[in-house]
């Protein structure tokens, strides 16, 4: 058992090890502006964490990302269930969300900019708008598929509409809104740092655009650093959710 | 057999497939259509200055923008560099996927790093970018790449390690090689993941480009955009989301097709 794990896992530790050494190695052997070594990385890390820039810029970010993302769970969720209800209007809006989940979202930054400038309300729109389609579009997908004899079966015994709401829909389009959770996540820290960048410059964002105008690429190879972890934590996170209920999916 | 019938009754019974060519579709539809519009623009002439876009405005700016050089030198750019970055993302994204998948060894060393750099939020790295590649569109190329690679190799490589055990047994028994096995075998059939995978890069390789002109502020659609709605000119920018917004369609729109055209066993599965 325990010799099975380490020979699965021991080549992942190795690579990324690997990793780390040609990282050093690459940052040494180029210059400074260019490329940092992992080693400085850290440091440069530990030094931005004690002066105590890293942390607030950090919690910053989180604050945008958890609002964004929450209020997309919020509006996206519930629309699903009533599209997935109510047939005429979930035909109705299907190609529209299609149409909006497939557009690049980034693009519309320039007019949230002009239309309500630099405060926090129009960051968690861009965080928003990156965020609430794919979880529209899966809840969607997912009341596609209810099988209508559910529904008459419910009915037919009398069934009140919150109960069927509860005890059918709920259930059966879980599975495919936890997908959408699931990419929503990875949108979410797009729509994040893209708000960071090219609106009021906050958060993550602002230490990395400064880094890179001070040429302190350290700071600018840690932020990301820190990012990547996070998004990886996320990341597997958002799986975690998603196979959780993927069991409930015939 | 009855009871199994029985129990996967969805499997049997075709899913209805979106498109407007489905009966009784096309009024819900238009109403919500021109509802949206309709609110869009009442709303906008209501509450919001001159210059805010607004539907009826921006339909007369369809035909002065797409007569307009500079749009069409921007779109040019923008749909070269895309199609530039897409076509080398193909190439390396799929041999790499390709190793992945038909090598356990090369799978556990580089799996963490292409899910690491997945997980990154790829606009993120612009910055890193401008100053390796400088403010150019060598560096858009690069972005685009960054922001659409890992799906394609996460793609190919679950497609690859879903081949079936029989056709590789069979290509064995019939003395052909590692390569051609690969090429003709491995390749082929996992060609619906290959598409799947496309279609996110396709759409990831949109954004990588426009973000990239907004931050390098060089030539294409994204910068377009940017100045134009920045000199209160938002009819004109909104045609130029309106063209994005149809690529992205347009793209899913392709990949659909050719995914029934061309592989009609294969079942689109959410990825």
């Amino acid at each position: 058992m325990l010799h099975t794990t380490i020979r699965r896992h021991l080549p992942v530790w190795l690579s990324v090890l690997a990793g780390f050494v040609i990282w050093e190695i690459a940052g040494r052997s180029t210059s400074a502006a260019f490329m940092v070594p992992f080693s400085e990385t850290l440091l440069r890390l530990w030094q931005l964490t004690v002066q105590g820039e890293f942390l607030p810029e950090l919690l910053d970010s989180a604050e945008l990302f958890a609002t964004g993302f929450s209020l997309a769970l919020i509006v996206g969720a519930p629309l699903g269930l009533l599209f997935a209800r109510v047939r005429v209007l979930r035909v109705g809006v299907e190609p529209y969300i299609m149409i909006l989940y497939a557009t690049p979202m980034v693009a519309l930054i320039p007019f949230i900019l002009s239309l309500m400038g630099f405060g926090f309300a129009p960051k968690v729109l861009v965080v928003f708008l990156f965020t609430v389609f794919p979880v529209l579009y899966n809840t969607v997908e997912g009341a596609r598929s209810i099988k209508p004899e559910l529904i008459e079966v419910a009915k037919s015994y009398r069934s009140s509409e919150w109960a069927l709401w509860r005890e059918v829909m709920l259930p059966y389009t879980l599975p495919y809104m936890m997908t959408g959770v699931r990419q929503a996540i990875g949108r979410a820290l797009i729509g994040m740092i893209a708000a960071e960048f090219f609106l009021s410059a906050t958060g993550v964002g602002r230490l990395i655009m400064e880094s890179t105008q001070e040429f302190d690429t350290a700071g600018v190879f840690a932020a990301i650093f820190v990012i990547g972890v996070i998004g990886v934590g996320l990341t597997r996170i958002g799986l975690m959710i998603e196979q959780h209920f993927a069991r409930w999916r015939q | 057999m009855a009871e199994q019938a029985l129990s996967t009754p969805s499997r049997a019974v075709p899913k209805p497939r979106p498109g407007l060519r489905t009966k009784g579709t096309l009024l819900p539809r238009l109403v919500t259509g021109a509802v949206i519009l309709g609110a869009w623009e009442i709303v906008v002439r209501a509450t919001a200055p001159q210059y805010v876009a607004k539907p009826s405005a921006i339909v007369l700016a369809i035909p002065r923008v797409v007569t307009d050089p500079k749009f069409l030198t921007a779109l040019g750019q923008t749909l070269g560099a895309v199609a530039e970055g897409l076509a080398i993302t193909l190439v390396l994204g799929t041999v790499m996927g390709l190793l992945m998948g038909r090598s356990p060894a090369i799978d556990r060393t580089i799996r963490v790093y292409i899910n690491g750099f997945n997980a990154l939020p790829m606009i993120i790295v612009l910055p890193l970018f401008s100053l390796w590649f400088g403010y150019s569109s060598h560096a858009r190329i690069a972005t685009i790449i960054f922001a659409a690679i890992f799906a394609i190799t996460m793609n190919v490589a679950d497609g690859a390690r879903a081949v079936p055990r029989e056709y590789i047994e069979v290509s064995r028994s019939f003395r052909s090689g590692k390569f051609r096995t690969l090429i003709d075998i491995v390749l082929p059939a996992s060609l619906p993941y290959l598409l799947a995978g496309f279609r996110l890069a396709a759409g990831r390789s949109l954004i990588g480009a426009v973000v990239a002109e907004f931050f390098l502020s060089i030539g294409g659609l994204g910068f377009y955009i940017l100045y134009n709605s920045r000199s209160y000119h938002h009819n004109e920018a909104f045609v130029g989301v309106l063209l994005l917004a149809g690529f992205g369609v347009g793209f899913e729109v392709l990949v659909q097709w050719a995914t029934r055209r061309f592989m009609p066993w294969y079942r689109r599965g959410e990825k």
